[in-house]
């Protein structure tokens, strides 16, 4: 049985405590008393992946089986994830492959012949071949690519289907393939609790009309991302899911992995520090080195080129809502740790990798989404910083950009940041403009750059952070591209407890979200 | 931060050549780390012998003899005494087997074997092979193991004196525990003499925590007292605390006289190393007091 996540207290036998800051590592001493959440340790996964598939497939929930659900001659459809999850990406086979298969192998003993794949990536850039090939397989790659297996365009005009509006007056707009199909299979990765469910379709296969009324500033203000039931935005994707279902039969396939982001030669990062070993220390010590020497470029090229070794730890079947249940008590198994009340000042370090740099560079406007809409939103009941406190990351935000996943961030640094950091402000001068400026859309669908809107989405992420906390501040970050975002850049991390003094004071209780491997707090 | 910093750093941090803690509040959580056998037959092998005779006497005594003032009595107990024999030791300090492998006879020091925690010697294995190299180790599990006694009893077939703490750990203030029954036990089964060692002045130089002694070169006193044997149809409960008896009369002889601890013993006066009944810190004061600081006059110049 694996051991229940923990809160350790830091005390002078504490060693060191690893730190992620962009593509490097290193240990920090944190003042005593300082609380660390650490996750629960990694799942076991489910053992035969593919007989739980089977399983799943055969008995699911509130559903009658997959195979009582398919016909010769109907129009079948499966929609997947893209490679925003898992991050890092999983080793082959990757999870989604396997369900694919197995989808596939019943459709074809029924004699199902009208079969199209789409890959759910709503307003993110178009994946490569190769992206798509790792995610599905060379088996289904190979039979299906690229006339029935491709990327979702939220900026087809012929490709989408308008559904109708909800009770709330919400436009639900998504994929025209999807919303016409006699069943429509999804096959999730539920990396975190705001994924899955009712986002999966009615996000994933959206149309930029569709999904205006959740991703805004007003809404995320009052949604706890990784707590459906306190968020706003999941009671927008539920009420959207209704009129999805009303259309179309939706087939949910949820995934769920453990806590093992990093390979074995890196598995001191999953790692506990006072269980280090003396072999563990010395990697360390080789990663280190390798890092420090290794050219920015190849760093780079090593870092994006890990692959987790992650295991199933379950998969459930059937309708949206009982599957997604259990695929939440799964996911909040592995990752969910009591926490005793708020703190002044909450830290974590941020790793190389956020969702939307996956072969990518992480920006900074990926790294304000990674720490303020992300892990600031790794809570369950309420932050685990209080009103007005302190943010405290480590990163070196770098001031670079990948020219041609994120054109419009470019331009949203340059032009947008340089006049206001407000969200709201933000979203009412200047969404419009880059939503539909003509080139970025052109981007969209014939490069593969994320839409113009995205990176306003990545703002207002963090637009609960910022209206939550009165101080944040980035150790080892670029001044320049820190300023431009509105924090503050410190050398230390003791520089940075002393210029979060003047918001909260000179002895601050402090609370240290140990992540990655995904830890979250239930705060109390 | 360079290659230095980040070694220095480690090696802090992970206490390197001592053991390395885990943090309190995260002890609840720990589990017991699962037992593993080493083996340690190989340190008894002649090539092995060799090599601890050279580490012992080259390195480790002298270093030990440097770095504390060891005072060695008794030693003309062992006189006369056939192997192999259980030597009893009270334990307070990780200068102990140091000090008592030191003071050994060199036909002694060269075959005995000493008992060391399973659960804190044996739990890597570099400490394993390094402790067993170094001192001849054999892992004892402190919570009863039948592969232990059969091990124990190898070692005793094969010629080998033991070297045991019965107090089963160290001391966490300096004075003696309650004993443990296993060395009694085992004395009992296989009729063998039992030598009480009073170690005194350990703590004081090298407590719990620390990984080298305090400078200064403290005074430290190891007295071997006279070999006790087990009689017939006596258990081992009965002879654990014949033992403890004795070890405390040859404690009481070097803090005293030789004459005053018959004399206590005789009238039942023998009061137990056990320290003054009173807070933590006055008994760790009174246990690192140095065991020559306050030594009695000879008899002949004392009034009674």
């Amino acid at each position: 049985m694996s051991r229940p996540g923990m809160v350790l207290e830091v005390d002078e036998r504490t060693p060191p405590l690893l730190v992620h800051a962009g593509e490097s590592v290193h240990l920090q001493q944190f003042p005593l008393g300082t609380r660390v959440v650490y996750p629960p340790d990694s799942l076991p996964g489910v053992g035969d992946v593919d007989a739980a598939i089977h399983t799943a497939l055969e008995s699911p929930h509130d559903s009658p089986p997959l195979r009582e659900l398919l016909w010769p001659g109907m129009r079948l459809t499966i929609a997947f994830d893209d490679i925003s999850v898992p991050l890092p990406p999983m080793r082959p086979p990757d999870v989604r492959q396997r369900v694919i298969e197995a989808v596939l192998e019943q459709a074809a003993a029924i004699g199902v012949d009208d079969v199209e794949l789409i890959s759910a990536i709503a307003l993110h850039r178009r994946m490569t071949p190769e992206e798509m090939k790792a995610v599905v397989g060379e088996r289904v790659f190979r039979s299906f690519w690229p006339e029935r297996l491709r990327n979702h365009d939220a900026e087809d005009p012929n490709g989408l289907a308008y559904l109708g509006q909800t009770d709330h007056g919400e436009a639900v707009e998504i994929n025209r393939r999807a919303a016409e199909s006699d069943l429509l299979v999804y096959v999730n990765v539920t990396y975190v609790a705001m994924n899955g469910g009712h986002k999966s379709v009615p996000v994933g296969l959206a149309s930029y009309r569709s999904l205006q009324p959740h991703h805004n500033v007003g809404v995320v203000r009052h949604s706890a991302f990784n707590d459906p039931p306190q968020s706003a935005m999941h009671h927008s994707y539920q009420r959207m899911g209704a009129v999805v279902a009303d259309h179309v039969r939706v087939f949910t396939v949820e995934t769920t992995v453990n806590n093992d982001p990093f390979p074995e030669q890196l598995g001191f990062l999953n790692k506990r520090e006072w269980e280090w070993g003396v072999g563990d220390q010395a990697r360390y010590l080789a990663l280190r080195r390798a890092n420090a020497l290794a050219p920015t470029a190849v760093r780079h090229k090593v870092w994006q080129a890990t692959r987790a070794p992650y295991q199933i730890t379950g998969v459930n079947a059937g309708a949206t809502d009982p599957v997604h249940e259990r695929t939440l008590a799964t996911l909040y198994r592995q990752q969910l740790t009591e926490v005793d009340g708020q703190s002044d000042v909450l830290i974590f370090g941020l790793p190389y990798l956020c969702p939307y740099n996956v072969d990518s560079i992480m920006n900074p406007i990926l790294v304000m989404c990674l720490g303020l809409g992300y892990f600031f939103n790794m809570y369950r009941n309420r932050p685990l910083v209080r009103q007005g406190g302190a943010l405290i990351m480590f990163h070196p935000v770098p001031w670079e950009f990948h020219q041609v996943h994120h054109p419009s961030y470019v331009d949203f640094f340059e032009e947008v940041l340089a006049e206001t950091t407000d969200p709201a402000q933000i979203e009412s001068k200047f969404e419009a403009q880059y939503a539909t400026d003509p080139w970025y859309v052109h981007l969209y669908r014939n490069s593969h750059a994320y839409h113009g809107v995205h990176p306003f989405y990545m703002w207002y992420w963090g637009a609960k952070a910022l209206s939550h906390l009165s101080e944040v501040i980035v150790v080892g970050g670029d001044r320049r591209s820190c300023a431009r975002m509105g924090f503050r850049s410190a050398s230390t991390f003791n520089d940075a407890l002393e210029m979060a003094a003047d918001s909260v004071g000179h002895s601050p209780s402090l609370t240290y979200l140990h992540n990655p491997p995904l830890s979250m707090g239930e705060v109390r | 931060m360079g290659v230095i910093d980040d070694v220095a750093q480690v090696s802090r941090g992970w206490r390197w050549l001592r053991r390395s803690l885990v943090p309190r509040s995260a002890q609840p959580h720990t589990p017991t780390p699962e037992r593993r056998d080493f083996p340690t037959g190989w340190a008894r092998t002649p090539a092995a012998r060799v090599v601890r005779q050279a580490v012992l006497r080259g390195g480790i005594k002298p270093l030990a003899w440097t770095e504390t003032s060891p005072r060695v009595r008794g030693r003309d107990h062992l006189d006369g005494l056939a192997g192999p024999v259980v030597f009893a030791a009270n334990h307070a300090s990780h200068l102990d087997t140091p000090l008592i492998l030191g003071s050994l006879p060199r036909g002694w020091a060269d075959r005995v074997a000493v008992g060391a925690a399973a659960d804190y010697f044996f739990d890597a294995r570099w400490r394993a092979v390094s402790t067993a190299l170094a001192f001849n180790t054999f892992p004892v599990d402190r919570h009863g193991g039948r592969r232990v006694t059969g091990l124990t009893r190898q070692l005793l077939g094969q010629g080998w004196s033991l070297l045991l703490f019965p107090e089963g750990s160290r001391s966490p203030d300096g004075w003696l525990q309650g004993f443990r029954g296993g060395l009694g036990r085992l004395c009992v089964d296989h009729g063998l003499p039992a030598v009480p060692i009073a170690v005194r002045g350990s703590f004081g130089a090298m407590p719990r925590g620390r990984g080298w002694p305090r400078p200064g070169r403290a005074a430290v006193s190891v007295r071997y007292g006279p070999p006790l044997s087990p009689e017939p149809g006596e258990t081992g409960a009965s002879f654990t605390q014949r033992l403890r008896t004795a070890m405390t009369r040859v404690w009481h002889e070097d803090a005293t006289s030789w004459w005053d601890s018959l004399r206590a013993d005789a009238e039942g006066t023998l009061p137990e190393p056990t320290g003054p009944p009173a807070p933590r810190w006055r008994r760790v004061w009174e246990a690192t007091r140095p065991p020559r600081a306050h030594a009695p006059a000879p008899a002949w110049r004392r009034r009674r």
